[in-house]
């Protein structure tokens, strides 16, 4: 087995995509995903990767240049952060409606105003609702091996669907920790080489993206929809050889921790994820029996896997790094959607939420405790007092 | 947990990035030589390339696995390295600290003379100087990999040798012996250890 190296999400981003052998990279500077184009642009002029590393003009440019590429046939990686992000949203829908397995790597930024280099999810779950398939690491470790799962289900000719890898800016993407890379033996039996459907040809003239009449718009959507449908299997599947074939034991899609006897329980995704296992911790030796559970992808949404995790908890509180301004939680994104997963349950936990780490803020330990206080509380008086609590407010 | 130990260096952006991350990246593998559990990072915020900025570099040590890897700042430094002295004039070098902790200054000036620019000197046990630029005369400037600490190419050239040393001296935290191993600079490291003053206050 390899020796575990320290590096940061950044790193193991850019050791990820060169395990994977992409083909096509294309660049765009800002923080703080940069220092993964910087990684890669060393390992293509080592000749260490063999790739053609193009430099994008702009957000928009780059999604451009990686989708001609897929389409043309190459695996094509690009990335960015925060206002570059929602930059380049134009590019998204087509993206995914073409079925162009790209793969982008998000360290997330908060948006502006104002300027903030501070990590928040609000950058990638802008684009959720744009078809592609969307996830967060919650380590540089995990960075690396959701590189790989990712192309895997994205390639899949049952899916065929972009992918962002998505890591919190700074706390994952600049604080080096402990990361096993694989073996290329091991990459190489996990993830087959990219096989297009239809690509571009000289020698057999195919069109893509065309125009099309109003009347073929439904069946379109409907199409897209339903292949979100055989997703979960897919990525099931490949998170079971992932952890067969590299050591590992991830969960498909929630991270459950200490959650079969748990009465109060933290809904969490991404680094935060790391400062309340901590906190789950404590609090069990302190007698309260929490836990957590730590969402691996939001597209596809794992609606029933939620309900069966969570459904037998009596209060659970989702901790939000994104903003939903004017949402029906009036707070953050996450919480509609679980609340949602566990609304056909015949006794449904109490849900509430806490905005926390935004504009890249620390949720700290004690957050946690204070947190499960108001949780115990809505246990104890058999309702939440408020869908949303801003956390150090 | 194991108590983790925090030290905080200060340097100044862009012209010093380079010599500030070289402290931490030594002493952290210092450590993990002694088979300490150690991180070393920038402060995210201070990082942007503006040309002499205060930016801050941290290093966090202990016995056992670190738990709160990812909270994002040292909030109670035991000990703070200044590696240019103009820093301790008009900010709080030594916030968070509680009593007793230990400041090491890279300056020509003599203790004293440092403790009357630090309105706050009563939370130290340890004042130490040492004149790191006039051992090397070498800071290094480097703009690649200067994101997230990953650079650890060629370290200790510069003035970050003599530095890491007189931290050895000082703290007890590493070894010399380790850091030969490490720097490229090992005779300015060794000056820095053995030419550091060092004041313990009461």
């Amino acid at each position: 087995m390899a020796k575990a190296k320290m590096l940061t999400g950044c790193r193991a981003a850019a050791e990820g995509a060169k395990a994977a052998e992409v083909e096509v990279i294309c660049s765009y500077p800002i923080r703080p995903y940069t220092a993964i184009m910087m990684e890669l642009a060393k390992m293509v002029a080592n000749g260490e990767l063999n790739a053609e590393f193009v430099h994008g003009e702009g957000e928009h440019a780059q999604l451009s240049v990686v989708l001609g590429a897929c389409a043309a046939g190459a695996r094509a990686y690009t990335g960015s952060s925060g206002v570059g992000v929602t930059y380049a949203m134009e590019l998204y829908s087509p993206m995914a409606g073409g079925r162009y397995p790209v793969q982008m790597t998000i360290a997330d930024r908060t948006l502006d105003p104002p300027g903030d280099f501070g990590s928040e999810h609000t950058d990638a779950m802008c684009t959720r609702d744009n078809g592609w398939l969307l996830g967060w690491a919650c380590s540089p470790q995990e960075v690396y091996d959701n590189t790989l799962i990712a192309y895997r289900v994205g390639e899949d000719h049952r899916v065929m669907l972009p992918q962002m890898v998505c890591q919190d800016g700074y706390f994952i993407s600049h604080i080096p920790d402990k990361v096993t890379l694989g073996e290329m033996s091991q990459v190489k039996e996990f993830l087959p080489p990219y096989r297009p459907i239809g690509p571009l040809s000289l020698t057999h003239p195919v069109s893509h993206g065309p125009q099309i009449r109003p009347d073929q718009g439904a069946p379109m959507d409907a199409m897209r929809a339903q292949t979100f449908l055989a997703v979960p299997k897919v990525i099931e599947e490949a998170t079971a050889d992932f952890n067969r074939i590299f050591g590992r034991n991830y969960d498909p899609f929630v991270e459950q921790y200490k959650l079969a006897d748990a009465e109060i329980a933290f809904f969490i995704m991404g680094a935060h994820s790391n400062t309340c296992r901590t906190a789950v911790d404590r609090l069990r030796k302190q007698g309260v029996k929490a836990g957590m559970a730590r969402l691996r992808w939001v597209r596809p949404w794992p609606t029933h896997q939620l309900a069966t995790a969570l459904g037998h908890v009596k209060a659970i509180g989702v901790v939000e790094t994104s903003t939903s301004y004017g949402g029906a939680m009036r707070g953050g994104n996450l919480i509609h959607e679980l609340r949602a997963s566990l609304y056909d349950l015949d006794e449904r936990p109490l849900v509430t939420s806490f905005m926390g780490g935004l504009g890249g803020e620390t949720i700290w330990p004690a957050d946690f405790d204070n947190m499960a206080k108001v949780l115990t509380q809505a246990v104890k008086e058999k309702k939440v007092r408020n869908y949303v609590q801003w956390l150090g407010m | 947990m194991a108590k983790v130990h925090e030290i905080t260096v200060w340097a100044r952006g862009v012209i010093m990035d380079k010599e500030g991350r070289d402290v931490i990246n030594i002493f952290a593998q210092a450590a993990q030589m002694e088979g300490k559990f150690a991180q070393a990072f920038d402060n995210y915020e201070d990082l942007p390339d503006r040309v002499l900025v205060t930016v801050r570099k941290y290093v966090r040590l202990s016995d056992e696995e670190i738990e709160h890897k990812y909270v994002y700042t040292n909030d109670k430094p035991e000990v703070v390295v200044i590696t240019e002295a103009t820093i301790v004039k008009g900010i709080d070098i030594l916030r968070g600290m509680e009593k007793g902790g230990t400041l090491i200054i890279n300056t020509n000036r003599s203790i004293d003379d440092m403790l009357k620019l630090i309105p706050n000197a009563n939370l130290l046990g340890t004042v130490a100087t040492v004149d790191a630029d006039a051992i090397t005369g070498v800071r290094t400037v480097d703009f690649s990999g200067s994101e997230g600490g990953v650079d650890t190419s060629g370290i200790g050239k510069g003035i970050a040798s003599p530095m890491t040393g007189a931290i050895a001296k000082v703290t007890g935290m590493i070894k010399k012996e380790n850091l030969a191993k490490i720097v490229s600079d090992v005779s300015g490291m060794e000056r820095g250890y053995n030419e550091v003053k060092i004041k313990k206050l009461g």
